[in-house]
Order: C-alpha cells, then structure tokens, then sequence
C-alpha cells in the first residue's frame, strides 16, 4: 500500500512532502493515539501512558505524573481493547466534525487499566448503548476531510 | 485585604443584535454601568474585559481596549479575560482582586459577546480536541451527565422540563431576557431532541449581550448616594481531572462554593436569592446540590417543592437563567452579579424577590476530561 509508510520517513525536499501528503488517502483525528495504520505484528490498541510511581494511567498521554511530578516516570502502554460503558447518550443534531445523526457516542471505562476514556459508538443500532455493557476497540474512519479523504478515529462495538 | 463595593450595574438587553458590534454592545453596558454610579471615566483607574470567542467569531482581539474606549477609558491597566463561559465573572474576580488588594479604587468590569450565527451554522467551539473530532458536542456531554443523574437518583425527565419551565416564567418578567415566552413541561419534553435526555427547550441559546460593574474601595463607596452592594466572597477554582470521577457532581464547583462560603463567614441557609449556570436543564440541578441547596441527589426533588421559584425559600435564577434570558458566554457571568445587584437593591421589578439581603452567583467555564475547567462563586450583601 502507498500509504503504508512508517511516521519517521524524512523528505529531501517540499515536492517530495508534498507528493507524500498527496498520495495518502487519509488522515488520523489526532497524533499519537492509536497506531495507524498497523505495522506487521502490531496490535490494535490505543496509545497511554502509565507513572510508574503511582500507577496511575493517562489518555491521551501526558508529559509528567501530575501527581508524582520528577520522581515519576511515564511508560508508554498500551490500553487493554475491551470496555464497559459508563455513560451513553444519542446525539440528533449533525455534528460540526461532520458526523451524521444520531450518532452514539459515552465514557468507557478500561477496568485492566483504571481509566475511563470519551468515546464514539459503532457496530449497533445507537439506541441501543447502556452503561454496563461491554465494548471493544475499532479503529475505523469517523468523518471526512475536505478532500474527501476519510479522517481515522477510534471508535467501541459490542463485544458479540 | 479590603472591602469592595458595587456601585453600578448595567446590561443590554440579550437576544440577537446583527446589526451591533461587541465595541456598541459593551459600551452601552459600560455607559449604563457608570451612569449607575455616578462616575466619569476618568476615575476608573482599571478595567477588566470577559470574551470567551471574538478571536475565534469575529476576528478580535483585545476587545476591552476597544469596548472601555468607546466610553472613554483609556491610558490605564486594561486586561482581557477568557475562561470559557466563565471569562465574565473572571474579570469580575480579577477587578476585585485589584481593588480588595489595594491597587486601585475604582475599577470597571465588563463582560462582552456575540454568539449568534447565522442560520443553519454551528458554534465549533473546541474544534481542536480530539472528542470534538470524534463528535463531541456541548449538548452531549451535559446529556451524560443527566442520564447518569437519572440512573443514579431517578431524577426524571419532567424534574428537567420543570426547570427550563420555570426560568422561562422568570424570564417573561425581565425585559432583557432575550425569550419572553412561557413554556410548559409537555412544550420542553416535546421539543426536538437534541442529545437524550436534553431537548431544544433544555438547552440555552445562542446570545449576544454585555453587561458592566463599577466596582470601588469603601472610602470611595461613601459619596455613592444609592445602596451598596458588597462583595463578600468571590472564588474562582480549577477542574481536578479525574476522568474516573463520579460525574453526576462537580467537584470543582463544591470546593468553590465551599471556599465561598468560609470567606463570607456563612452558609447556604443564609441565601435568599442566587444565579446558576443553566446553560441546561440539568446543569441546574446539580447546583443546586453542589452549593448545598439541598443534599447529592435531591435536586430533582427541590424543584418539585417549588423551593427554587420566584415565591419560593431561595429563587433560583429569578432573571430566567441562560436558558430565558439567554447566555452571551462571556457577558453571562457579569450578567448574573448585574441580577444580584437589582434584587438586592430592590430594583428588580415584577420578578423581584421579597427583601433579599445575601445573593450568590455561580457560573462554570470549559471541559477537560469530562471535567469542567474553571468554576467560580461571587457572594453579595447588601450593605
């Protein structure tokens, strides 16, 4: 795939850059949160951070323990795919971001890694999301940019 | 610290003013605001300016230069203020700072907006974070938090109907609530949904408005001949995020309060009239439990007793609220104190409440991790 080309790559000159960014069909909604799309092996997670001092979990993640300050050190972890819904609700208006109505979206809870993170809804009917219920991970397009080309967030389904 | 008076007060009417600039809104609050107190612009010796969302609306910057101009201030300390929808009563928080801290003795604090698009565009506000890009909106989140209040009390449907209800009758008592139509519950739960449970009727508009305070030290306040109103608490805190919080309260706000309270030397009981953050239905029952109106998870119940009427123990939002009078962000929080300050003085008309003495006025700004950025508490006694 063109678009396969690893975060790293450096460009000798503006055409170049500019021939890469033409050539991929996509963009991600924020860097830094979910590897995408996935090198062979990698498996689909989202992107935190973990103090080793105290254990706590950070989403996006952060650039200091907010509570153990220097004598904290992040590790970077990944999130455990599977959830519980905390909170749902069902928008009816159009979003800005470009997403049509109704649309579900909640809190899911991550119980292996204590935290509790926004989070778009797919893979049922909207109306049907409850707190309690459990969800996993996709990664999939969410909107479109104004080039047509599809913006990738992360988003939670039923576990079936 | 010393203490500090207000001696004016003043706002436009709020609703929708395509025609006027943020320079012609805020100047008539200003002019009004001195009016009020009797003072020239000459003696305003600072100034301090609420706007939330010019840079993003209208291409603005450094509006309080503009608006405190227009009535004639200049050559002094003029700042600009943004904490969301709580940039108004930041300023009104950075004015008393100024004048309790012995800087200046009279300062003027004005909050300044225009929200109003044009039909069929949305305000992208936040439009950077990536909730936002995966389809957060304000609507939504407050939605949330009332399923959750719902689910964990039993807060019903009809308990958020009766709110917006009830502003809307206090709204068509003010003159410059921007709606002055009363609703009924079955109106608000049969208005379009917006984000379930919060239907269009649950939620606050869209607004452009200002308002202004003078503020002054007591040896100033003397020569004003009307009633003083004084400054008793003004507290300004910062969401914990926590995203594993429970969110069917906000922690930010009951430390504000009780911060407020503590500085006031009094408590909840002692209030006999107060503003909250209705921006929706449901964020008024919240408050009305996180200033301690009543214990976590009765506020569904208060509004049923009628305690929060105009006629009631402690009215809430006699002005209408956000959701009647309407919610320029950044004027709001201004706004709220100008409110305090007629009931106090007992120049609030038809929704005037009966011989009140202490007020409060609370507003929230901001999310952050499901959390809310900035709170803050203002306390008024009538002197």
């Amino acid at each position: 795939m063109s678009q396969n080309t690893s975060p790293a790559r450096s460009f000798t000159s503006a055409v170049e850059w500019r021939d890469f960014e033409m050539s991929q069909s996509w963009e991600v909604i924020q860097e830094g949160l979910f590897h995408y799309p996935l090198d062979p092996g990698q498996k689909l997670a989202l992107i935190a951070n973990r103090c080793t001092g105290c254990g706590k979990a950070f989403f996006p993640r952060r650039s200091l323990c907010p509570h153990c300050f220097e004598e904290g050190v992040l590790e970077d972890i990944s999130l455990d795919h599977r959830g519980i819904i905390y909170a749902s609700t069902v928008v009816h208006i159009p979003s800005p971001a470009g997403i049509k109505a109704p649309y579900a979206y909640g809190y899911v809870q991550i119980p292996k890694n204590q935290i509790r993170i926004f989070a778009l809804f797919t893979g049922a009917d909207p109306f049907t999301f409850k707190p309690g219920q459990e969800v996993e991970l996709v990664v999939e397009p969410v909107s479109e940019n104004h080039q047509g080309q599809d913006i990738i967030g992360y988003k939670f389904k039923p576990i079936t | 610290m010393r203490e500090v008076y207000i001696i004016g007060a003043a706002m436009t009417q709020f609703g929708k003013h395509p025609d006027r600039s943020l320079r012609s809104l805020g100047f008539e609050a200003c002019l009004n605001a001195l009016r009020d107190a009797g003072v020239r612009p000459k003696e305003i010796e600072a100034g301090f300016c609420g706007n939330a969302l010019a840079p993003a609306l209208q291409g603005e910057t450094g509006v309080g230069q503009n608006v405190f101009w227009e009535v004639g201030i200049n050559e002094v300390p003029i700042v600009n203020l943004e904490n969301a929808c709580a940039s108004g009563s930041t300023a009104l928080r950075e004015g008393w700072m100024a004048v309790a801290g012995g800087f200046h003795d009279m300062a003027i604090v004005a909050g300044v907006e225009k929200t109003v698009m044009p039909k069929g565009t949305m305000l992208n506000v936040g439009a950077g974070e990536f909730e936002t890009k995966l389809g957060e909106v304000f609507p939504g989140y407050f939605a949330l938090i009332a399923k959750k209040h719902m689910e964990r009390y039993g807060t019903t449907s009809e308990q958020l109907a009766k709110v917006s209800v009830k502003n809307h009758l206090n709204g068509s008592f003010n003159p410059y609530a921007q709606f002055q139509k009363l609703l009924t519950v079955e109106e608000v739960l049969n208005s379009p949904m917006i984000a379930e449970p919060l239907t269009l009727y649950s939620c606050c508009p869209n607004s452009d408005g200002a308002a202004a305070l003078v503020l002054c030290s007591a040896r100033k306040a003397r020569r004003f001949k009307g009633q003083k109103i004084k400054i008793a608490a003004s507290v300004l805190t910062t969401g914990t995020y926590d995203n594993e919080r429970d969110i069917t309260s906000w922690e930010v706000e009951r430390r504000a309060a009780e911060k407020a309270y503590q500085m006031a030397s009094l408590g909840p009981g002692e209030l006999n009239v107060v503003e909250v953050h209705d921006a929706f239905t449901i964020s008024e029952i919240i408050h009305y439990e996180g200033l301690g109106l009543c214990l976590p998870g009765e506020g569904g119940r208060l509004i049923d007793k009628g305690t929060t009427e105009l006629a009631g123990n402690i009215p809430v939002n006699p002005s209408g609220g956000l959701l009647s009078k309407g919610h320029p962000v950044g004027a709001s929080g201004v706004a709220q104190v100008v409110e305090i300050v007629w009931q106090l003085r007992g120049e609030a008309g038809k929704r005037q409440v009966k011989n009140p003495r202490v007020g409060l006025a609370q507003i929230m700004g901001g999310n952050k991790e499901g959390d809310t950025r900035v709170c803050t508490v203002h306390i008024l006694i009538k002197d």
